[in-house]
């Protein structure tokens, strides 16, 4: 799937449009979601983040696959338990002509925490305690304890400069500053033109990148979240390239020659969440009478809640081919993924014996409440998953709804069994298990997302120790051996891994998807 | 006089202070904001200091008074989502709804109300019953569906005008409007079209059914009998009698567009206020939620405010009232 391209056909139906035909040296993209401010440092958002690449590089690159890679940080190593050492790199200069250095590093590393909005990019630096400049270009960072993934928390720390921020770094002067493009000044692949919220976002060419010059001269970042007015604007070419090509449209879009589509892995993948607690509100007998006990808790009722779903079905009907079963919480090949786990078989049969042996021979009934408008087939996905378990006997009620009202009432506690999608964007596994299958431990920093209060001492403990391991393969094997436990027990249930579709103009760019799904214009090329 | 516009002063802000606290219950009983907003890899600290920064730790009450005494300072807070002023934010994209509704409005409107008097003027002929007929289709199809037709149509298959989005702008004191420009009209022909085919239908509808009604009575008669030209009956007797439901509907159409032209605008990519509240509803940005309708608020109550001293000048009866 990955380095696919778009395939030149022959003959390029002309004559889409007259209006607002591209030239040769400009691409204008078409993009669900966009920045929320120009300040790279106002949001964790994952288009905010995107859109950020385009004008700041940061310290470290994460790429195609989410490997770590340099960026702005040629090299780094640990230098005792709780220090590391980057090694800067040379020559680069910001946008205004002045040379980038260590201290623009301190300064950005420092300015996060005023400055950031409520999407938090706090997390990027919540490791760090302090920052030595060593020499112009090396720089030391001193952690709270132990923080091996330490350069997997600075993929999308961006680096300002520290000069032209200087007086931009407080939450009251930092958005004037940089959405007027005074502040706005980084190292990266264009520069700042113009910008509007929910608008387009204007970029010119870096001549000077240090990566070599990007093959646009004029970038427009089109922000059009409804999926058939992006679509249309393709089509009508008025846009070059869109993200996020709907399952639907994607179906029609393969029988349309001016139209070429790519597809890629996504870091998403669907998990269905089942609630540990002795109490447990949104389960009942199928007489409507309460349980003795949650069923959740009992590892066969799990296991039969896994046997009930067809996840090959899912992918196929319910997702338009547009997907991948999932075995575990991450993709196959990340940090900490485990290729030994087996690929949960479809038997109804044998989840019907399952919950007769576990006393709910006639089973009962749950209210399922999933996300409907946050990751492309949720709502649809929840629907399958309800007619599946209703086949084996857990009459399940299905609640397809907004993320709005999802998240608060998931932060409550207030569900029995739930699903929603989770992506590594990291591309390692304490992101993920750290967040979820760790117990909820604010002393440990870990499991803020364990909505289940799932807990297991062995991963507990696995989670504690592997985050302070510094050899990376001793923290991969652990991390591997804490996710297979964790897939074990079933409280958590992954379903299927989603791919999201990019669709461009026939035989124009030449385009590699990338596993977080941002759209970076630096990254495409005209095709030749 | 001074007393009715006192009294709909007081009005207005009994409205705006009633709207402010549903909203903001509202927005509260939803949930917390914070759990949309947060990353996932926010650690347990992480998030209580965000809830702290944005004064979510507070009781509701506390929350609500602080916002009202910065209201009532001219401060109508700063956006979760934008960190940049609430009314510059919703000030920066009026102008592209403005447009966008004043020329929809007023288009629909004269036309509608041209066809609607001809319609109830020749009431059997095969004219009317085109007119009519099309004004069902207005009703009935839903907006969203009759975008997205147009888009196909004109924009994917014709190619004559774009897909959606806002053209090129001029500065107009100080503001960037798109009217001005060739590429900015292309722009706004189908959005405006989308928006308006509801309201031509109900313009047709109110004006044929004022002009039937209108042309049976005995100022008609008399008018006729004076030896006036139909011409002449219908500016000078018919319009003026008919006018008043149909300014009435006017002044709500254009309120309730302005606030709320968000399919329009979803559909387009227009960027309009419309959109604005939704995207806010969608990430939970209460003070951009709260600030806009109370806006709303404060421009329903300003359009009926006009409407009231439009009747006074039209109408002799109502004017005669006031001033009794």
């Amino acid at each position: 799937m990955k380095n696919q391209k778009f395939l030149a056909p022959l003959a390029f139906a002309l004559g889409l449009s007259v209006v607002g035909m591209a030239t040769a040296q400009s691409l204008t993209m078409g993009v669900r979601g966009g920045p929320e401010s120009m300040d790279p440092h106002f949001s964790a958002l994952g288009p905010h983040a995107e859109a950020a690449k385009h004008i700041f590089d940061t310290l470290v690159w994460s790429g195609t696959d989410l490997q770590i890679e340099p960026g702005l940080a040629t090299s780094w190593a640990p230098v005792d338990n709780d220090t590391w050492e980057f090694k800067l790199r040379q020559g680069v200069k910001f946008h205004d002509g002045s040379d980038f250095d260590a201290q623009d590093v301190k300064f950005s590393i420092e300015r996060i925490p005023v400055v950031t909005g409520p999407t938090t990019t706090a997390i990027y630096v919540r490791r760090v305690a302090s920052v030595d400049i060593i020499d112009s270009h090396t720089i030391h960072i001193n952690t709270d304890g132990q923080a091996a993934t330490l350069p997997n928390d600075f993929i999308r720390l961006f680096i300002v400069s520290s000069e032209a921020a200087a007086n931009y770094s407080t939450p009251e002067t930092a958005a004037e500053g940089f959405n007027s493009g005074t502040a706005t000044i980084g190292t990266g692949p264009y520069k700042y033109v113009s910008w509007e919220p929910k608008g387009d976002l204007v970029l010119a060419r870096n001549d000077d990148y240090w990566r070599g010059m990007g093959a646009w001269e004029t970038v427009t970042r089109k922000e059009i979240p409804n999926d058939s007015s992006r679509l249309a604007a393709l089509k009508a070419g008025q846009v070059d390239v869109i993200n996020y090509v709907s399952s639907v449209d994607y179906l029609a879009l393969e029988r349309d020659a001016a139209i070429d589509n790519v597809k890629g892995d996504s870091v998403y993948i669907m998990n269905l969440q089942l609630d540990q607690r002795e109490d447990t509100p949104l389960v009942r007998a199928n007489d409507g009478s309460d349980l003795d006990a949650n069923p959740f808790r009992d590892l066969k009722v799990r296991q039969a809640v896994d046997h009930a779903i067809d996840r090959q079905t899912m992918v196929d009907i319910v997702l338009e081919g547009l997907g991948r079963p999932a075995n575990q919480m991450m993709p196959p090949g990340f940090f900490g993924s485990n290729e030994s786990i087996p690929m949960p078989e479809y038997d109804p049969a044998k989840a019907k014996a399952l919950l007769a042996d576990a006393g709910y021979p006639n089973g009962f009934e749950v209210d399922l409440y999933c996300t409907a408008d946050r990751l492309p087939g949720d709502g649809a996905i929840c629907q399958g998953l309800g007619q599946m378990l209703t086949q084996v006997g857990i009459k399940t009620n299905v609640n397809a709804i907004s993320k709005t009202v999802y998240f608060p009432a998931q932060a409550r506690l207030e569900y029995s069994m739930f699903m929603n999608g989770w992506g590594t964007l990291t591309g390692e596994a304490s992101y993920t298990l750290g967040g979820l299958a760790h117990s909820n431990n604010p002393d440990v920093k870990l499991g803020a997302y364990n909505r289940i209060e799932y807990h297991n001492e062995d991963v507990d403990r696995l989670l504690q120790t592997g985050a302070k391991m510094m050899d990376p393969d001793e923290r991969r094997a652990t991390y591997e051996e804490a996710m297979a436990k964790v897939m074990a027990d079933k409280a958590y249930i992954s379903l299927v891994q989603l791919q999201t579709v990019w669709g461009a103009k026939a035989g124009m760019l030449d385009f590699t998807p990338r596993f977080d799904e941002d759209t970076l214009a630096f990254f495409i090329k005209p095709a030749s | 006089m001074l007393g009715f516009v006192i009294q709909r002063f007081l009005q207005a802000l009994a409205v705006m202070t009633v709207m402010s606290i549903i909203v903001f219950c509202g927005v509260y009983a939803i949930g917390n904001p914070i759990d949309i907003v947060l990353p996932p890899e926010a650690t347990q600290d992480i998030r209580e200091e965000v809830i702290r920064r944005l004064g979510l730790d507070r009781p509701l009450f506390e929350q609500y008074f602080i916002f009202m005494k910065n209201l009532l300072q001219g401060d109508l807070g700063r956006s979760f989502v934008y960190n940049i002023p609430v009314l510059e934010l919703i000030g920066g994209r009026l102008p592209a709804t403005l447009e966008l509704v004043l020329i929809s409005v007023f288009s629909a409107t004269a036309l509608g109300v041209t066809l609607g008097i001809y319609a109830g003027y020749r009431p059997d002929s095969w004219i009317s019953k085109t007119i009519m007929a099309v004004s069902v289709l207005g009703f009935s199809v839903p907006s969203f569906w009759v975008g997205l037709i147009l888009i196909l149509f004109f924009a994917v298959n014709l190619g004559w005008l774009p897909a959606g989005g806002r053209g090129d702008t001029v500065e107009i004191w100080g503001v960037a409007w798109s009217f001005p420009t060739l590429n900015g009209l292309s722009h706004i022909v189908l959005p405006a079209i989308n928006l308006a085919l509801f309201k031509l239908a109900m313009m047709i509808r109110l004006a044929r059914a004022g002009t039937r009604e209108i042309m049976l009575t005995d100022t008609i008669k008399f008018a006729r009998a004076a030896g006036l030209s139909e011409g002449t009956i219908i500016r000078r007797h018919l319009l003026k009698l008919i006018s008043i439901p149909i300014i009435t509907v006017f002044g709500l159409e254009l309120g309730s567009t302005l606030a709320f032209a968000v399919v329009t605008e979803t559909i387009f990519s227009w960027p309009g206020v419309g959109k604005l509240i939704i995207d806010s509803i969608g990430v939970l940005d209460r003070p951009v939620m709260v600030a806009y309708l109370i806006l709303v608020a404060f421009l329903f109550v300003t359009i009926n405010f006009i409407i009231d001293l439009v009747f006074a000048l039209i109408d002799p009866r109502v004017r005669q009232e006031s001033a009794a």
